[in-house]
């Protein structure tokens, strides 16, 4: 495990430790556990609709909670950050042991190639990240208003239709963006993809807000390497399609140009309305030629990084290493069962003789066990070329043809050889009411039911071949989570009223386009009933196959229809019975319960909105408390240098909220606080000296011009104490700032709190 | 050893009839009336997997189950939050929890006693690898309590132990006796 890595654990249990003493305040708190991927689960408001009643759960922990209205004891869930979706077999162990340890017992693949663990206890995440760090995996900024998971094509580097593998890539932008100082104030989550091609559906560039898609082009003679990179596009509520902001980036710029892109995010972007605060909205206000200008400018006055380019040594080195030598499939010993599974679950690679193999995941779920088989195929087979897709399957790359037999046989054995990848029954869908805050109505459970009536219908033969191409997507909530937009037939939960009643509904969209990198948005028709929607589904395929003209796709064909008659054929299913006579329309799938909507938590997505400065502070007094360990372990000179940085990280955190550009220099950072804050007097307390700041002050100039200082117990202990007041006073500084601007802002008519969604 | 997470499971006969969705509304009801001594939170669907949990019945100190690992169904429990009482009394009580589930879903109306469970196999996991992994020298520390417990259990009959040989997988046992016990008489001894 890097000490880096460790530090921040440590960090996080520190924090977890001062919360359950009541020393942070909960939205800190908040965001602090969001930004380490632990985040909230349904009902953990201590609130939950028993079918009967609304009742309060009386968890054990009383008052004490982890975030506004988020009670402690309420189980969560956690996130695991799985950038491009790329795995070694021992990743993947080590999960599937923390998914039993900790979790259920399952681990839920997502589509931003993520993996989560439901049910976890706030207080066993740190020794679960810890076991993940100690294979490489960090959950930092899964979650909260941060840079999530960097997604890519799982077939990068072995796609026929490729302009070249962008797994490099998109693991230097994983990693360059990950904890950088211009990602750490955004107003709210930031995505980003990578596809090797314009035409697939893999990478999904236009629902990012950066998408980059490979291309190359001649220059001076000789190949470059690049992108056409596209931002502002996103799902939700309100999906936005991304904007070309340029049609080829070099290789060596997308660093910078992403960095400038979240400077002028983070900058403009709005923070006190979540609703309007993804990067979409800005593109959208400012136009894109006023953005593209902006981040241009932006990007003139970028410090220079050696890691822009650095990156690209490790580009040109970058080989995914097959585990045994091509070899082509023997044709002579197909099975049936084995034949329809290859139809769909294998993809010839380009490089001859190899393959990769889909294991399709009912939900995106697998056991544990299921996990530990996987990972002994992957040793067998494929090496650690495991990647986790935005379908929420997992794909073995490079595997020889030859093997491909047996690794059905393995699969079989491991009940992962389910047919049918990105078939219509391989449904996609978000985690609906069965965990999520947010969720309306049950999108796994619509989806199992939609999963395995497609399945036994292609099993027997009965589903038609033209039917078979269609993407089902399903999402609990406008929120999108399950890409609803983006299929030929998509569904989002929502309620309606029927007698009094509260009925369980999905809004169906049709004719999305998941081809081109998601580059079309379905059409949205009307609401129907949630347990008629596969009647809808039967009757719309029917009068589909019905009506098609000779090779017309399903979304050519709603749109050739329209929406009117749409609208109507929609309009057959919106009927409900009344309660007394069907009481079943009045429940969700998989969930007897009768239907209520009150289980609806607060979102947690974007977290709170806690200014920068509030997570320096916060640093600063861990760095100083580190220091007083030091000073108990008698480690003067390690105790005098972190207390020394903890001044100057609280230092640099106020200044940075009037320079945005403060340098990781001491010297600059001393010069900056001394002119901004020392010499305007904002450091000094006029209110009843509560902080005398310009005494402490001078604690940190002090020992700054100090260069030939020895470090001796006296000279470290007083600097730790020293430091403390420092802190402190930077704290009633920030407070007091904080207010003023409040009182300005209410002044002008302003809103002083973040609006709501 | 200070173990703390961990559980039973006791095996099914005749499991195949059970059909697993018809556990669900089961479970909700059970939430409604607080029927097992823990505090019941929510029921989760996981019959689309194969050999995984089943159906669960999630509280706040361990999770309740139907559970199929090893193609083998029964009623699972363990302990998810630290536990009072020495091992053997820790065992004892995540033990009690278990058979009073098994006990309470064998004798489920809904379920037209679809749910037998004869109480003559029983699977123990230490659910915690950082403190118990499954290796000889995590057993040798383990047994003593684990033997002391199945003593009082089963009351002296005879029972065999089988490890779970696999090391990746938790440290475990699979304990058989070779005539079914009621379920009611192994609660008395808890």
């Amino acid at each position: 495990m890097s000490p880096e890595l460790a530090r921040e654990i440590d960090v996080f249990e520190g924090q977890i430790a001062l919360k359950k003493q009541g020393k942070i305040e909960e939205k800190l708190f908040a965001e602090a556990r969001l930004r380490r991927g632990a985040y909230g689960q349904r009902y953990d408001n201590g609130q939950r609709h028993d079918g009967i009643v609304q009742r309060t759960i009386p968890f054990p922990c009383g008052d004490l909670n982890k975030g506004p209205e988020t009670v402690w004891d309420a189980p969560g869930m956690q996130r695991i950050k799985i950038p491009f979706g790329g795995m070694t077999a021992e990743q993947l162990e080590v999960i599937a042991d923390l998914a039993e340890e900790y979790s259920g017992a399952v681990l839920h693949v997502t589509t931003r190639q993520d993996i989560q663990l439901h049910y976890v206890h706030i207080e066993d995440t740190p020794d679960l990240m810890r076991r993940l760090a100690a294979v490489g995996i960090t959950t930092r900024e899964a979650c909260g208003n941060a840079v999530r998971n960097v997604t890519a094509c799982p077939r990068a580097g072995v796609c026929h239709g490729e302009s070249f593998d962008v797994t490099p890539y998109a693991k230097a932008m994983a990693y360059f963006l990950l904890g950088h100082p211009d990602t750490q104030d955004m107003g709210r989550k930031f995505k980003v993809a990578f596809s090797g091609c314009k035409d697939g559906g893999c990478g999904l560039t236009n629902i990012h807000d950066i998408g980059f898609t490979a291309k190359t082009w001649q220059e001076n003679g000789q190949t470059k390497r690049g992108f056409e990179v596209v931002v502002g596009g996103g799902l939700g509520a309100v999906p936005y399609e991304a904007k070309l902001f340029d049609e080829a980036v070099p290789e060596e710029e997308i660093l910078p140009l992403a960095q400038a892109i979240c400077r002028v995010f983070a900058r403009l972007g709005e923070k006190r309305n979540r609703g309007r605060a993804r990067m979409k909205f800005l593109v959208d206000k400012l136009g894109i030629d006023e953005f593209r200008r902006l981040v241009l400018e932006e990007r003139k006055i970028l410090p220079h990084d050696p890691r822009w380019t650095g990156y690209l040594e490790e580009v040109a080195a970058y080989r995914e290493q097959p585990l045994k030598p091509a070899k082509k499939l023997d044709l002579t010993q197909l099975t049936p069962s084995f034949d329809a599974w290859r139809a769909t679950n294998v993809y010839p690679q380009k490089q001859p003789g190899y393959a990769v193999v889909t294991v399709t995941l009912p939900l995106g779920d697998l056991t544990s066990w299921q996990a530990r088989q996987l990972a002994d195929i992957a040793r067998k087979y494929a090496g650690d070329n495991i990647r986790l897709t935005v379908e929420q399957n997992i794909v073995l790359r490079w595997v020889a043809e030859a093997d491909l037999p047996a690794v059905y046989r393995e699969l079989e054995a491991a009940g992962l050889s389910v047919g049918g990848a990105s078939k219509i029954e391989d449904v996609v869908a978000c985690p609906g009411t069965d965990t999520c805050k947010l969720g309306i109505a049950s999108s796994r459970g619509l989806a199992a039911e939609l999963h395995e009536r497609f399945k036994a219908r292609q099993q027997s033969g009965e589903l038609d071949p033209a039917l078979r191409d269609l993407h089902i997507k399903i999402s609990g909530c406008f929120n999108s989570c399950g890409q609803h937009h983006l299929a030929d037939i998509g569904f989002y939960g929502v309620s309606r009223k029927v007698g009094g009643t509260t009925v369980p509904h999905f809004r169906v969209l049709l004719g999305g386009q998941w081809e081109n990198n998601g580059a079309a948005y379905g059409q949205t028709i009307g609401g129907i009933p949630s347990k008629r929607v596969p009647e809808f589904i039967d009757r719309i395929s029917a009068k589909y196959l019905e009506e098609r003209q000779e090779g017309e796709r399903f979304r050519d064909y709603v749109n050739r229809l329209g929406k009117k008659a749409l609208k109507e054929l929609v309009d057959e299913f919106a009927t409900v019975p009344p309660y007394a006579v069907d009481r079943s329309y009045y429940s969700d799938w998989r969930d007897p319960r009768e239907f209520t909507i009150s289980d609806i938590g607060t979102g947690e997505c974007a977290g709170a909105v806690v200014p920068r400065i509030e997570f320096d502070l916060q640093a600063a007094e861990q760095r100083v408390f580190e220091a007083s360990v030091y000073l108990d372990e008698g480690d003067y000179r390690k105790a005098d240098e972190a207390a020394y940085q903890s001044m100057l990280i609280a230092a640099a955190g106020l200044v940075r909220t009037q320079l945005w550009d403060i340098a990781d220099d001491p010297d600059q950072i001393v010069a900056e606080f001394k002119a901004r804050f020392y010499d305007t007097q904002l450091f000094q307390s006029k209110d009843a000296g509560q902080y005398a700041g310009g005494k402490f002050a001078q604690y940190l100039f002090n020992r700054h011009a100090d260069k030939d200082r020895a470090f001796t117990a006296d000279k470290a202990r007083r600097l730790v104490e020293e430091a403390q007041l420092f802190i402190e006073a930077a704290y009633g500084c920030h407070h007091r700032l904080q207010e003023q601007q409040s009182q300005a802002m209410a002044a002008f008519g302003a809103p002083t709190a973040p609006a709501e969604v | 050893m200070d173990l703390h997470k961990f559980g039973f499971k006791f095996f099914a006969a005749d499991a195949e009839r059970v059909d697993l969705l018809a556990l669900i509304p089961v479970f909700h009801r059970w939430i409604q009336t607080d029927a097992l001594p823990d505090l019941l939170l929510d029921v989760g669907d996981y019959s689309h997997l194969p050999a995984g949990p089943g159906i669960i019945l999630v509280a706040h100190e361990g999770t309740y189950g139907f559970d199929e690992a090893g193609h083998r169904r029964g009623v699972q429990y363990y302990s998810k939050r630290p536990l009072s009482g020495d091992l053997p009394e820790r065992l004892a009580t995540v033990a009690r929890k278990t058979l009073l589930a098994a006990r309470l879903l064998a004798d489920e109306p809904e379920l037209n006693g679809a749910v037998r469970i004869p109480g003559n196999e029983l699977r123990f996991f230490a659910n915690d690898r950082l403190i118990a992994p499954n290796t000889d020298e995590a057993y040798a520390a383990l047994e003593p309590a684990l033997r002391s417990f199945l003593d009082r259990l089963y009351a002296g009959a005879p029972y065999t132990i089988e490890r779970e040989p696999d090391p990746r997988e938790r440290l475990g046992v699979t304990v058989r006796t070779e005539q079914p016990v009621a379920l009611e008489a192994l609660l008395e001894r808890l």
